[in-house]
């Protein structure tokens, strides 16, 4: 057995705000931050319901620093900053060289697609060979790791993670072990993900995945779990954990969210775009076993479910099959439901949002779950959020294109 | 000397240089420019006069030179 490792700090910027309580309360609420949007001109383009990011660098970044940042590390860095200061580490980077060892792990999947994007406008509409110069730097995946450790100072491991929607669950699972085994005390780790832009759009809407405005509103397009599910609501945003080892708790003062006990990996060398059971049970079971624990210690299960209508019932069997007579005990929501599906930086959030669960004894809701599907026949937490004061443990799911699977399971401290 | 009011407009609103710092014998690494910041300056410049800096000739060290070779250019462009 390793060291434990403990969440000890949140910083986001997510479709609901950049509170973590205020998040928390209305994804419990099941209140969607979910609009519908305008993507491209009014004539060459699209209203679709998507989670965008109120968020603007503007007096949080200096000026000359956000010319050469792409939109998701702006977020990253702003959302570092938060995980920072709540775990109370905020500076340390800049004051030693030991304190200068943390390390930098996260999960991006498009990295500055706004950028290359206007690099291609450049040179395709423009009919110009002159775009900027910084357009390479700017739309590396990489990006905003490189921007954080710059900013604060931290000279451990920079690592991204690009695994499409298990990108940041990765990078998370990944910093937990090098802090379990000894490699590293503290990490920040999560991951971002700005893909808004309209080229970006048109080429997601064209894979047929993402959701139709439903008609009860945009805020409602978002149901997994439910028989009127048309597919994903795309979203925006970084969401950064303050990952310690238990050493590091001794020498001051702070409350850790949630621990991390278990992570497990797999693949399911199937489809590029169509999710597999047996993949997806092979990675939940290695989480379980990761932990230590029996599987029927775990109550909550936060789900990848991303509201299409062929991935979810996947999930739902390959829940069945790992826990096969516990999972009729087990919550099973899908908060993307009210935040959509961050892609990158979607396990960042789902796992920061099982932490603050776990540490209020609260499961939240599916929303919009108002005509489950049959084949979805598992207590989904329709609606509403449910208190489990008992609540101890959960685990979190995601289950990427290209058949990557990622699960981490989380302790109440 | 019409490029050396340019380039002192935009180091200060664009690359937020203290205006105090901005003078002619200033070089661009006094003004706190690293390597690719000043590409990305040469390239605002470029575009702003329609001009293109040949690299053979980017090596000037002070704003003052900087300013003296655009207008240079801006001239041999004939505008």
């Amino acid at each position: 057995m390793g060291r434990r490792v403990f969440i000890t700090g949140l910083g986001l910027i997510a479709p609901h705000g950049e509170d973590p309580v205020s998040i928390f309360d209305r994804i419990y609420r099941g209140d969607s931050a979910v609009q519908l949007v305008r993507s491209g001109t009014a004539d060459f383009g699209s209203d679709l319901p998507l989670a965008t990011v109120d968020f603007t660098a503007k007096d949080r970044i200096p000026k000359t620093q956000q010319l050469f940042m792409a939109r998701a590390s702006q977020m990253a860095v702003v959302a570092a900053e938060g995980a920072l200061q709540s775990s109370g580490l905020f500076g340390v980077g800049q004051e030693g060289a030991e304190d200068g060892e943390i390390g930098v792990y996260m999960g991006c999947g498009l990295g500055g697609a706004e950028i290359l994007q206007e690099g291609y406008r450049t040179y395709f509409v423009r009919q110009s060979r002159r775009g900027r110069p910084s357009t390479v730097p700017m739309i590396m995946a990489s990006g905003p790791a490189s921007h954080i450790s710059m900013r604060f100072g931290l000279r451990g491991p920079t690592h991204t993670y690009s695994i499409a929607c298990a990108s940041s669950t990765v990078a998370i699972g990944e910093a937990f072990r090098a802090i379990r085994d000894g490699y590293l005390d503290t990490a920040l780790s999560g991951g971002a993900e700005a893909m808004l832009n309209d080229g970006s759009i048109a080429a997601w809407e064209r894979l047929g995945v993402l959701a139709n405005s439903h008609i009860d509103g945009p805020e409602a397009s978002s149901r997994p779990f439910d028989l009127e599910r048309t597919g994903f609501v795309l979203g925006e945003g970084a969401v950064l954990l303050v990952l310690e080892a238990e050493s590091a708790l001794q020498e001051r003062t702070v409350d850790p969210i949630a621990e991390i006990i278990g992570y497990g990996v797999s693949s399911d060398a199937f489809s590029l775009t169509e999710p597999h059971a047996a993949g997806q049970e092979a990675a939940m079971r290695s989480a379980i076993t990761d932990a230590d624990i029996e599987r029927e210690e775990v109550q909550y299960v936060n789900a990848h479910a991303t509201g299409t209508p062929s991935g979810d019932p996947i999930e739902i069997e390959a829940i069945k099959n790992v826990f096969e007579n516990h999972a009729s005990n087990l919550a099973v929501s899908s908060t993307k439901s009210v935040h959509g599906h961050l892609v990158g930086a979607s396990g960042a959030l789902e796992t920061a949002i099982s932490a603050i669960a776990l540490q209020k004894g609260r499961i939240p809701p599916t929303a919009n779950l108002t005509n489950p599907d049959p084949s979805c026949d598992l207590d989904c937490v329709p609606g509403y959020g449910r208190e489990v004061p008992e609540l101890t443990v959960a685990v979190s799911n995601s289950f990427a294109f290209g058949g990557s699977n990622a699960t981490l399971v989380l302790r109440k401290v | 000397m019409r490029a050396y009011s340019y380039l002192a407009e935009v180091l200060a609103d664009k690359y937020d240089v203290d205006e105090d710092k901005i003078r002619p014998e200033a070089t661009l690494a006094d003004l706190g420019l690293d390597s690719l910041m000043v590409v990305e300056f040469l390239f605002d410049v470029e575009d702003e006069f329609n001009i293109e800096v040949p690299d053979d000739r980017a090596e000037f060290e002070t704003l003052d030179e900087a300013a003296t070779l655009i207008d240079e250019l801006i001239e041999a462009k004939g505008d």
